[in-house]
């Protein structure tokens, strides 16, 4: 009877289910709700806004989510990638070296090669980094240089290609650049949209906040660690090819020599502006989506503002930090009060 | 020594051995659980006990031996094999994932909640929310969570790996109701605790370990405690533990009447709807028992009086000044140190038992680099002072619960301190370092300092404290010269029933 009591305020239903989904959900509905807000101050700063504006963000978007959304799988299940962005330049390199001038058909079987390769891959680096107890910012660190020098090999100079029809699934135009944002929005929602429920309600998935949250509890509920964290490496895999092909069909031609590190950096800023716990077991794709929109949003905004890009980085820095410390002291003004 | 045949065996063991590198944890363990009986495993701390439930419930490989489940040898890969073989366990550590719902956890255990909800009837947890997170629902209820979820298996053989320590009496009675079941229904329960009071009352025969050896199987009807402790301490050991009382104890300190001693007073102390209106005052040389049911607010007192919350109203004064608190580094500096329910909360697992034993003294100025001169020697001392095994000195991570319990109590003799507060010092502890435990505290207090000390144990109040103080509903209901407290009057308190005495 005294343990009932604890746990069942006498508060209401309606009342507790809605403070407490707002608890659980309040910073997937504040990074939105930022991002909306960028938005809306963008448009207001530049002489035009519209479909080509809105489909520019949302087309150069598109990699940042998902390159942000592969590592937040990792480091919800208790891991980090330090290759992803390594894996893109591989993924995006190897896409350009065989779709150039394929018809449609071709291209997107090409596609889902190399994305269950790039899956197999990273999750041959998964089950590395789970059995041999090396850390896993030492091996993802190994597997990034591995990736570069991969892609190099696969495409030594810029060059190779897209082909038409795959540009427009990415971009809403044949050349990359156009007014049509939708095929952009449908090709981030769909694959983004099947990951959050998998996680969240399957076995399977929510084995992974399981594994990052407690690996002792989750190996006593039956889970098994290993296959998990390899499961949740080849998820990033697939996630990153995607974020490769989006990286080639705007770019129209493949690069090899793009520096893998620094998009791996952006991954990780997103993922902690998305809420996810770097150690791992807590945080929502759903939340992901926005922050990498917002940290991919920040330079068209500054240079907007007439701000020296010199100077746009240390602001971008100071402001993510900013954002942290006051989510930081949200999340302990919440710990004192319950 | 001979186990009752009259039912087949449903789980036997062969020289089952198990070693943590040089450390060996169970030497060759043979056991026979019968179907329709509810099996005690026994033994003192460090003698194997959690080491055969995990190797039973194929958690860990053994490294020699075998294992039949009725009758056929099996080979366990992971707890995935053992709920298919038929074993369920509801582990010392709780086995729920803190991060996600209750619902969540269910799921991934392949469980729905209308699989669990029939025993979570049982124990009254009916109308427990779902929805809620494993890591804001109280420990107690978690347990009982954790054995529905074992039950909605449908074991042949049910483990439980001390859960009843953390439970209420009435939430114990429950769980004694199901292992009956279990009984009736001609299967199997194995059972670890530490209360042999509940042991006797619950179980049919008991299996006892001692230095990873089986080293007796009895038949527990007609058996008393004093026999019990006996075969689980062997005969020396045991007389020494049944000899603890007051009179072992050294001679208290002299407990006057003048203010002047009182060095802790708490004056109507609030904390938002958890505490109402606390007050006492704590002497030097004297231990004060606290104790109550779960959840009464004795956990919330514990945690403002060590500086980790502020109260919403009312006063806390050492030696006569305010203690306003920001951190509990502030209380720590005037005095006021806790060794906290949980001692992962207080060590650094994976350091030294030395380093443990120092961390005090770090924050002061000059002894960055090193200790210096004599704090080598006071840890030197207290290693010593408190008869820590120390096999596994270089990560404290490995030592035994009570060996690790002992660091947490030795690091504020390292140091210095005015008021020990200790929160359940002795849950899940051997008898024998309950006793050393026991022991020290008395001589802290004889030594001059003063001790606040939460029991969830009615039977050490008398043993340890020289008075106590019964909480209920974040109040104190009772108080009472702890040498006369009998369980019944506490138990009765604790419930907040006025008792004939009070």
């Amino acid at each position: 009877m005294t343990a009932v009591n604890t746990t069942v305020e006498a508060k209401s239903a309606p009342t507790r289910s809605w403070r407490r989904w707002a608890q659980r959900h309040g910073w997937t509905v504040g990074i939105w709700m930022l991002l909306v807000f960028l938005v809306v101050w963008y448009s207001t700063l530049i002489p035009r806004f519209g479909g080509f504006q809105f489909s520019t963000i949302i087309n150069g978007g598109t990699a940042w989510i998902f390159l942000a959304a592969a590592q937040a799988v990792v480091v919800i299940a208790g891991g980090l990638d330090l290759g992803v962005g390594g894996l893109l330049v591989l993924t995006s390199a190897t896409a350009a070296q065989f779709m150039d001038g394929q018809p449609l058909a071709v291209a997107v079987v090409m596609a889902v090669v190399i994305l269950i390769g790039s899956a197999i891959l990273n999750g041959i680096v998964g089950w590395v980094v789970a059995v041999s107890k090396v850390p896993d910012i030492v091996v993802t660190l190994g597997s990034l240089y591995i990736y570069q020098g991969l892609a190099l090999m696969m495409l030594p100079k810029v060059g190779g290609g897209s082909s038409d029809g795959f540009r427009w699934l990415f971009t809403g135009s044949a050349t990359g650049i156009g007014t049509n944002p939708w095929p952009a929005v449908v090709m981030i929602t769909v694959p983004i949209a099947v990951a959050a429920w998998w996680m969240g309600r399957t076995p399977s998935g929510l084995s992974l906040y399981a594994v990052g949250s407690d690996e002792t509890a989750a190996f006593l509920s039956g889970v098994n660690a290993v296959r998990t964290k390899i499961v949740s490496y080849a998820v990033a895999g697939a996630f990153v090819a995607i974020a490769g092909f989006s990286t080639l069909a705007i770019a129209g031609v493949g690069n090899a020599t793009t520096e893998g590190g620094t998009l791996t950096l952006n991954s990780v800023a997103a993922v902690v502006l998305g809420g996810v716990v770097l150690t791992g077991g807590a945080g929502s794709l759903v939340a992901v989506v926005p922050a990498a929109l917002i940290l991919f949003f920040f330079n068209p905004i500054l240079s907007a503002l007439g701000v020296n890009p010199n100077q746009a980085q240390v602001i971008q820095g100071v402001l993510l930090v900013f954002v942290m410390a006051i989510a930081g002291l949200i999340e302990l003004r919440r710990r004192r009060r319950s | 020594m001979t186990l009752p045949t009259a039912h087949q065996s449903l789980l036997s063991t062969e020289g089952i051995a198990k070693s943590y590198g040089s450390i060996v944890a169970l030497r060759s363990v043979d056991i026979s659980v019968a179907s329709g009986e509810i099996h005690a495993l026994l033994g003192a701390n460090g003698a194997g006990k959690s080491t055969l439930v995990k190797i039973l419930s194929g958690v860990f490989d053994s490294d020699a031996g075998s294992m039949t489940i009725s009758g056929s040898a099996v080979n366990l890969k992971g707890p995935g094999d053992a709920t298919d073989a038929g074993i369920a366990t509801v582990f010392q550590d709780p086995a729920l994932i803190p991060d996600l719902s209750l619902d969540q956890n269910l799921t991934i255990s392949g469980l729905r909640h209308s699989d669990v909800a029939p025993w979570l009837e049982r124990m009254q947890l009916a109308e427990l929310d779902f929805g809620l997170l494993v890591r804001d629902i109280p420990l107690a209820t978690l347990r009982l969570v954790d054995l529905a979820r074992a039950l909605a298996h449908d074991p042949q053989l049910l483990m439980l790996d001390e859960i009843t320590a953390a439970l209420t009496p009435e939430q114990t009675d429950r769980v004694f109701d199901v292992m009956r079941e279990w009984k009736r229904m001609n299967r199997s329960v194995l059972f670890i605790s530490h209360r042999l009071g509940e042991v006797l009352k619950i179980c049919d025969v008991a299996t006892i370990l001692r230095n990873g050896r089986d080293v007796a199987h009895l038949d527990l009807t007609g058996v008393d405690e004093a026999e019990l402790v006996t075969s689980m301490l062997g005969a020396e050991l045991a007389r020494e533990s049944m000899s603890i009382s007051r009179d072992a104890a050294p001679v208290q300190g002299a407990v006057t009447d003048t203010d002047n001693d009182v060095v802790l007073r708490v004056t109507d102390l609030q904390y938002r709807d958890k505490i109402n209106g606390v007050s006492f005052e704590l002497r030097r040389g004297e231990i004060l028992g606290v104790t109550a049911l779960e959840g009464q607010g004795q956990s919330e007192l514990f945690s403002l009086l060590s500086g980790d919350h502020r109260p919403t109203s009312g006063e806390i004064e050492i030696s006569g000044e305010r203690l306003s608190a920001r951190s509990p580094y502030d209380a720590i500096r005037k005095g006021l140190v806790l060794v906290p329910g949980n001692r992962h909360e207080a060590l650094l697992p994976q350091r030294s038992i030395r380093e443990n034993l120092a961390t005090p003294l770090y924050n002061r100025i000059g002894r960055w680099f090193s200790l210096v001169g004599d704090e080598s020697e006071r840890v030197d001392s207290v290693v010593t002072r408190l008869d820590i095994d120390t096999r596994a000195a270089s990560q404290v991570g490995r030592l035994s619960g009570g060996n690790q319990q002992k660091v947490t109590l030795g690091r504020w003799l390292v140091s210095d301190f005015e008021v020990l507060l200790c929160f359940d010092p002795t849950r899940g502890i051997d008898i024998q370092t309950k006793a050393q435990i026991y022991e020290l505290l008395r001589e802290i207090a004889a030594e001059g300092a003063a001790v606040l000390m939460y029991s969830s144990e009615l039977r050490e109040i008398p043993l340890v404290c020289d008075r106590v103080l019964v909480m209920y509903g974040g109040s104190i209901v009772h108080e009472q010269d702890a040498g006369t407290a009998t369980e019944e009057v506490l138990l009765t308190a604790a419930h907040g029933l006025k008792s004939a005495q009070a």
